[in-house]
């Protein structure tokens, strides 16, 4: 698929062939996108645990749902816990030298073995790995995880399964998965074949691109050209806004079929 | 503990449910009578009316928003499922059971979920 289709058909699944398992390459493809993501100080702050489902015992599983979390937990068959590793600004020095002799990060624009070594480590990152507790790191180390999770989701959708980010109960499966104590819980991702259809009802209704984007400063839209506008339908980047017409009627089989309230 | 003295379709949160059954979920409530009928055979379990059912999930305090009662919404829940066991052999049918209170509650902003039911 291509990549606009794709961020285009990008939906959250909410009703997934429970009965129908995630073929491993598939997962694999996934976590290879996050592992391949944009990542400040080459720090890979995204940390995930893949869980089969059906391999969570029964007391844990109904104990990692939240009230709005749980049947979607329940449906997919692939979990994969997500958290930002508070650790990972250690070795941060060790690895922009590395970017530096890899010549990603170069004499043109000021790097150098030095210029790590005696000033962005001790002045920058080394305080930031010892207050990692700030709100401020936590938040661009959590930025990060999220770009990393974004691209494991269209990875997903390309291989044609569906995805769901949602919340889950971070104890209840901190018990079972044993992760560090510096991993903050983020998400689960859920991954899965749709139940629904793909269009799962058309693309959901977000602000005009003017409202939530500016040009210079604050308050100045920045203006979408209809013409590009165009080529991003063309393209399926853009596609009808939900609700589809049949939607109400596929929600209704739906709740039949999983027996569930209208 | 009320008596219900009046058509179930008159008390308002049969009227939000109703009014949610039409705009959000595309089903026409008149079209199947089983349903109020289910919502009824429950109040009388529980001897309460619509309203009353609905206000035993909710926590109301004076000068603050109203919040979901955890421990409301549990106990409900835990007679929600009593009252589907209640019901026939065949799980479908127990399932609408159930499932008629629970959307009765759900478009009366009680949040729950009922979990798979093949």
């Amino acid at each position: 698929m291509e990549f606009k289709e794709v961020v285009g058909r990008r939906r959250s699944i909410r009703y997934f062939q429970s009965w129908r398992n995630v073929e491993r390459e598939k997962i694999q493809i996934m976590l290879e996108a996050a592992r391949l993501a944009s990542c400040a100080v080459n720090a890979t702050f995204l940390k995930a645990i893949v869980m089969i489902r059906d391999n969570i015992p029964r007391e844990t599983l109904d104990a990692l749902k939240t009230p709005v979390s749980a049947l979607t937990i329940e449906l997919a068959p692939v979990h994969i816990y997500t958290y930002v590793d508070m650790g990972a600004y250690k070795g941060a020095q060790a690895r922009l030298k590395k970017l530096v002799d890899v010549g990603a990060l170069n004499a043109t624009h000021g790097w150098s073995h030095k210029f790590v070594d005696d000033f962005v480590w001790p002045n920058i990152l080394k305080p930031l790995a010892e207050g990692s507790n700030l709100p401020s790191v936590a938040a661009s180390a959590a930025s990060d995880a999220g770009i990393a999770i974004c691209q494991a989701m269209l990875a997903g959708v390309d291989e044609g399964l569906g995805v769901c980010l949602t919340a889950f109960q971070h104890d209840a499966i901190n018990k079972l998965v044993k992760a560090p104590k510096d991993w903050l819980p983020l998400w689960v991702l859920l991954v899965g074949y749709p139940a629904e259809s793909w269009e799962a009802g058309g693309q959901r209704p977000r602000p005009p691109l003017e409202e939530i984007f500016f040009e210079g400063e604050y308050g100045k839209p920045f203006k979408g050209d209809p013409k590009v506008t165009e080529r991003m339908k063309a393209a399926k980047m853009i596609q009808a806004q939900a609700p589809l017409p049949w939607r109400k009627e596929e929600i209704k089989a739906l709740a039949r079929m999983f027996g569930l309230p209208e | 503990m009320a008596s219900i003295n009046k058509p179930l379709e008159e008390y308002d949160s049969v009227k939000t449910w109703y009014q949610g059954l039409r705009e959000q979920s595309g089903i026409e409530p008149n079209e199947d009578k089983s349903r109020l009928a289910l919502l009824a055979e429950f109040c009388a379990t529980l001897e309460l009316d619509p309203d009353e059912i609905v206000a035993a999930c909710l926590l109301r305090k004076e000068g603050k928003e109203t919040k979901i009662s955890i421990k409301g919404r549990r106990s409900m829940a835990e007679r929600i499922t009593d009252f589907q066991a209640q019901g026939g052999a065949e799980g479908r049918e127990r399932a609408k059971r159930g499932n008629a209170v629970r959307s009765f509650l759900i478009h009366n902003g009680i949040q729950l979920q009922s979990g798979i039911q093949i």
